[in-house]
């Protein structure tokens, strides 16, 4: 021991790409939060940059890497991570350091959104939203876009709403075509965005929070709790009070940067990270439909200066098991 | 030359397939079965069906197509009901209809119906006019019929003691990972045509064993214990797979070896999206076991599916080790 070392943690969203760097004491170094941008690849490398710029990271001994999110094997084969876990343990593990004792955890992000529910230190009980994205952060991202209002002031613009107007929640495409009927009778846009929040909210709680007790403290995460319109609405419908942790929005990196710190200390081996230098490497995906049989897997293969250093998306594995020898796909 | 039948492997073909087998086997026919579930067959039996069916239906179609060039008869028995008293999905009735209107070129189609909502002895009958397609002589429908029950018995009791029927019927099974942590067991709720069909649930049971999961299906429940508990409801569950799924998911909530359940459900089913609430309901009021939901449809992206089943299985074990005063999370 005797040198400090640090751990980081990277979250591999639909939206978001986040990374976090603590120290021993689990405190954070480092939060960067990047558009993924549908190119994961891309904003690895540019978090990568980012770090090495602000941080003299000659001087940061990482002990451990974690990834999370939906991208989090990519981001694992990319800069060798100790641990790969899903994004509804690190959400839980996080919100637990920043607020000991949580009970519920309220999480939307870009394509998902869930409800955590703690008891005692422990994940008694979660539900993801099931197969349509209706209510997360990309369909706000696409009604800011569409009113032409940076997303980082959406949630102001409900707070000034004067009169209330009933907006469809169920579904992405009905509230959409809904908020359009509504401007075209000439509702005030403050008024339908609060709509939109509420609307948001109630199906959050109609479909995910069903059959779920929500107690207090309450804890709201993800991109969206950014959003003041959403925490307004959402305590509006609990009547309760919702904490917004300070890292809010990148809660899944810190988590895994935790879970990271825990297991390196309990193995005691050394990291798998291959450098903050790493995604200077030439990094190339390549999709493929394997032929072989009538599967037709789509098989990726990620190459890093033309080495191929992992494939997935087979089922069979005979791509996935890398044994060197393997042929090239396509 | 031996009459040649296609056997499309979708719907009951999970549930019947050792009964027709034999049975046409003994009357001197050559059986063909559809192809394993495949990219092909989802996307031809996607393209092919009307829009409102559910996916399991949909695939029938693929099956189907897979199978017509190749076989003499086409096998899809016009199914009314399995069971005195009791109805199954309206889709299995109309089955032989909406093939034989949709798809051109069909061999002939064997639909005879299968209706035991009256009497279990129907099912003879029905035999009889299956029968007859290759044979004059009752007494060698009778036999055959005969034999083909054995099967059926063997098979079923087979999968009493606990092989699941997957196992006996598909080629892709993979083995319970014993180095992973401690066996977690888990109930999983869903019809056969979902559980079973390994390209349609994105390997399910294959992850789930490679995490050290041991399985358990209502198949394997015994048929007394699921009408006992049955006898919780208010008032009586005609139809066939809901009585088979909250008798079996009563039975198993109060199961001290189980350690989770999960409902495998089709988006869009009718009879599930009842059934699952029902379920979902009295175990969270009764029971403090894990529960989830889990919805397939046409994704191929399986990042959705890895990440619940994981974070189900990571719950588990984490309050799993709480119960055992060991503090660890992941």
């Amino acid at each position: 021991m005797g040198e400090t070392g640090y751990y980081l943690g990277i979250d591999v969203g639909s939206v978001s790409t986040n990374l976090v760097i603590i120290d021993e004491e689990d405190k954070v170094l480092e939060k960067l939060y990047i558009r993924t941008s549908g190119q994961p690849i891309n904003a690895l490398r540019n978090g990568m940059k980012t770090l090495t710029n602000r941080l003299n990271t000659n001087n940061i001994h990482i002990k451990g890497v974690g990834t999370t999110g939906s991208g989090r094997q990519l981001a694992s084969v990319i800069l060798g991570a100790d641990i790969v876990k899903n994004e509804i343990t690190t959400h839980a593990v996080a919100a637990q350091k920043m607020v000991p004792g949580v009970k519920t955890i309220l999480e939307i992000g870009g394509q998902d959104s869930k409800i955590i529910v703690l008891r005692n230190g422990v994940i008694y009980d979660f539900a993801m939203n099931t197969v349509c994205a209706a209510g997360t952060g990309s369909f706000l991202d696409r009604q800011a876009s569409r009113l032409e209002i940076p997303i980082e002031e959406f949630g102001g613009y409900a707070l000034r709403s004067t009169s209330p107007v009933r907006i469809a929640g169920r579904c992405a495409v009905f509230a959409e075509s809904d908020m359009i009927h509504k401007q075209q009778t000439g509702h005030s846009t403050e008024d339908i965005i609060n709509g939109l929040c509420e609307a948001l909210v109630r199906n959050y709680l109609n479909n995910l929070a069903k059959s779920k007790e929500i107690l207090e403290p309450i804890v709201f995460q993800g991109g969206v709790a950014a959003n003041v319109g959403i925490v307004a609405a959402f305590e509006r419908a609990l009547g309760k009070k919702i904490v917004i942790p300070k890292y809010h929005d990148v809660m899944g990196a810190f988590g895994a940067a935790l879970i990271a710190k825990e297991e390196m200390t309990r193995k005691n081996t050394k990291s798998n990270f291959y450098g903050f230098g790493t995604t200077e490497n030439e990094y190339k995906a390549k999709s493929v439909e394997c032929q072989d049989c009538s599967n037709m897997c789509e098989v990726i293969e990620i190459s890093a200066n033309s080495e191929v250093i992992a494939r997935w998306g087979d089922r069979c594995g005979k791509w996935s098991e890398l044994d060197g020898s393997s042929e090239q796909v396509g | 030359m031996a009459k040649k039948v296609g056997i499309p492997r979708g719907l009951f073909y999970y549930q019947y397939y050792p009964l027709w087998k034999t049975f046409f086997e003994e009357l001197g026919a050559e059986i063909v079965v559809s192809d394993f579930t495949n990219k092909q067959i989802l996307d031809s039996g996607v393209k092919s069906c009307v829009d409102e069916a559910c996916l399991p239906v949909k695939l029938f179609y693929g099956h189907v197509l897979n199978l017509k060039d190749k076989v003499d008869y086409l096998f899809i028995p016009r199914f009314t009901s399995i069971s005195k008293g009791e109805y199954i999905c309206p889709k299995f009735g109309g089955l032989p209809d909406m093939i034989r209107h949709s798809l051109k070129e069909l061999p002939e189609i064997i639909d005879t119906e299968v209706n035991l909502r009256k009497s279990k002895k129907n099912a003879f009958k029905a035999a009889v006019d299956v029968g007859n397609y290759f044979s004059s002589d009752r007494h060698v429908i009778k036999s055959a019929y005969q034999k083909a029950l054995n099967s059926y018995r063997e098979f079923r009791s087979n999968v009493r003691k606990g092989v699941l029927p997957g196992d006996i019927l598909s080629k892709r099974r993979g083995v319970l990972n014993k180095s992973s942590d401690e066996t977690v067991n888990i109930a999983i709720i869903g019809h056969v045509y979902n559980l079973y069909d390994n390209y349609m649930n994105m390997d399910m049971i294959y992850k789930l064993r490679s995490m050290g999961v041991n399985i358990t299906t209502i198949e394997m429940l015994d048929g007394k214990v699921i009408d006992e508990k049955n006898q919780m409801l208010p008032k009586k569950m005609f139809w066939n797979f809901g009585r088979k799924a909250v008798g079996g998911a009563f039975h198993i909530m109060e199961r001290e070896d189980i350690d989770g359940i999960i409902y495998l459900m089709s988006f869009g089913c009718g009879v599930d999206s009842f059934v699952c609430d029902l379920i979902e309901r009295k175990v969270r009021n009764t029971k403090d076991i894990p529960f989830t939901v889990l919805t397939i449809d046409e994704h191929s992206g399986e990042a959705g599916m890895n990440t619940r089943l994981e974070a189900f299985i990571d719950m588990i074990r984490w309050r799993n080790r709480n119960e055992a005063d060991v503090p660890a999370y992941g």
